[in-house]
């Protein structure tokens, strides 16, 4: 039941937080700051997600040679900064990473 | 999944709405409707140039198939992590099903098994889908205008996915059909992804040892290099990296918030202090 509840509750925020500004209704008056505080939240959050993936191996930091994640997520950095192509970088960062994992 | 019908049922109303004008005068009406601002004119001029709304939306859903296929070593992770933290495979399913966001629920998944509360959850929740507004305030003037039916359906469809993609194209208006398939078929690979790991995560002992989280990775390493245009995103970005394994190391339950809104300050920061120009991201 309490999973129920924290599914739905979840299901919830996440939705108003997706459509709140889709809402012609909604009066938008967020300061200019705001705002420019608000750009910054999606790559903020997605590199915090992703960096600890790269550089923690179980609780340790594995600035390391074997360690994979990191070598394929630079691989994936340097595809992605050079040929600004999602589906290169997406399919041969994780190849490589496969194989070599 | 109460959702998808509507999309479905909608079928016949924009195109017998588009038709009638096409018909008519099509040249003069595509002419008009490059420079008109009316939605119905940007919708119809978007529907000459782009044929039909199945192809529009095949259109989105070729669009987004790298992100998709991205997805589905991170969607059996959700599923078989599900199955790991006590939940049912009813209530796995449903949770792609209806949460449907990825990191969300990764993260949302890790607390329940480790019996945090209800309320921490909701709030790490609200911090990681904070970006959702900003996404929803960048679509808003394209999506605010359309229907009901088509806000709701495209704001339930709204993952950084389908706004990577969506906002591709920002300068020209944006087909909700393009939008639909695009989110559409990202939402049956997820769930399809999530069926896999409920169904494998009981089979293969060692599923963590795969490496499945790498395509976390990947995803966002697609999505946010791209996306660094200024110098204050990269510092954002920098900050938030350094600020995320640090808080990792030091086993911070609400890291992730302290990593993310540190990477923002600091962004917001360089920008003022170079005196950086804005544009809305």
């Amino acid at each position: 039941m309490m999973i129920w509840l924290t599914l739905i509750a979840m299901t919830a925020v996440i939705f108003l937080s997706r459509y709140l500004f889709l809402e012609p209704k909604l009066p938008l008056r967020l300061s200019k700051n705001t705002l420019q505080f608000l750009g910054y939240s999606a790559p903020a959050v997605l590199t915090a997600i992703a960096a600890p993936i790269l550089f923690m191996r179980g609780q340790q930091l594995a600035i390391t040679y074997d360690n994979s994640y990191l070598i394929c997520g630079l691989v994936a950095v340097l595809l992605a900064y050079f040929t600004r192509n999602t589906l290169l970088t997406v399919l041969v960062s994780m190849a490589l990473f496969f194989i070599i994992h | 999944m109460t959702r998808e019908p509507q999309p479905d049922s909608k079928k016949p109303l924009p195109d017998s709405a588009a038709e009638s004008p096409d018909a008519k005068n099509a040249d003069a009406y595509s002419a008009n409707a490059k420079r008109t601002m009316c939605d119905n004119g940007r919708l119809d001029n978007e529907r000459l140039e782009n044929g039909s709304p199945i192809r529009a939306a095949l259109k989105g859903a070729l669009a987004i198939s790298p992100l998709t296929l991205a997805v589905v070593p991170w969607g059996i992770l959700a599923g078989s992590f599900a199955i790991d933290a006590g939940l049912t495979p009813l209530q796995s399913q449903a949770m792609s099903a209806l949460v449907f966001a990825g990191a969300a629920q990764l993260v949302a998944l890790g607390m329940i098994k480790a019996g945090i509360g209800l309320a921490s959850i909701l709030i790490t929740t609200l911090l990681i889908t904070s970006r959702h507004l900003l996404y929803g305030m960048a679509m808003r003037p394209q999506v605010s205008p359309l229907p009901l039916k088509w806000r709701l359906t495209l704001g339930f469809l709204l993952t950084d996915e389908l706004f990577a993609i969506a906002n591709l194209g920002k300068q020209r208006s944006l087909d909700p059909w393009f939008a639909f398939g695009g989110g559409f078929s990202f939402y049956l690979g997820w769930n399809l992804a999530t069926a896999m790991g409920i169904t494998l995560g009981h089979k293969i002992e060692n599923l963590d040892a795969l490496g499945l989280d790498f395509a976390i990775a990947a995803t966002f390493i697609a999505i946010v290099v791209p996306a660094v245009k200024r110098p204050s995103i990269l510092v954002c970005v920098l900050v938030a990296m350094v600020a995320s394994v640090v808080c990792a190391l030091m086993e911070l339950q609400a890291g992730l918030l302290i990593a993310s809104l540190t990477g923002m300050a600091c962004g917001q920061l360089y920008a003022k202090l170079s005196g950086e120009p804005w544009r809305q991201a």
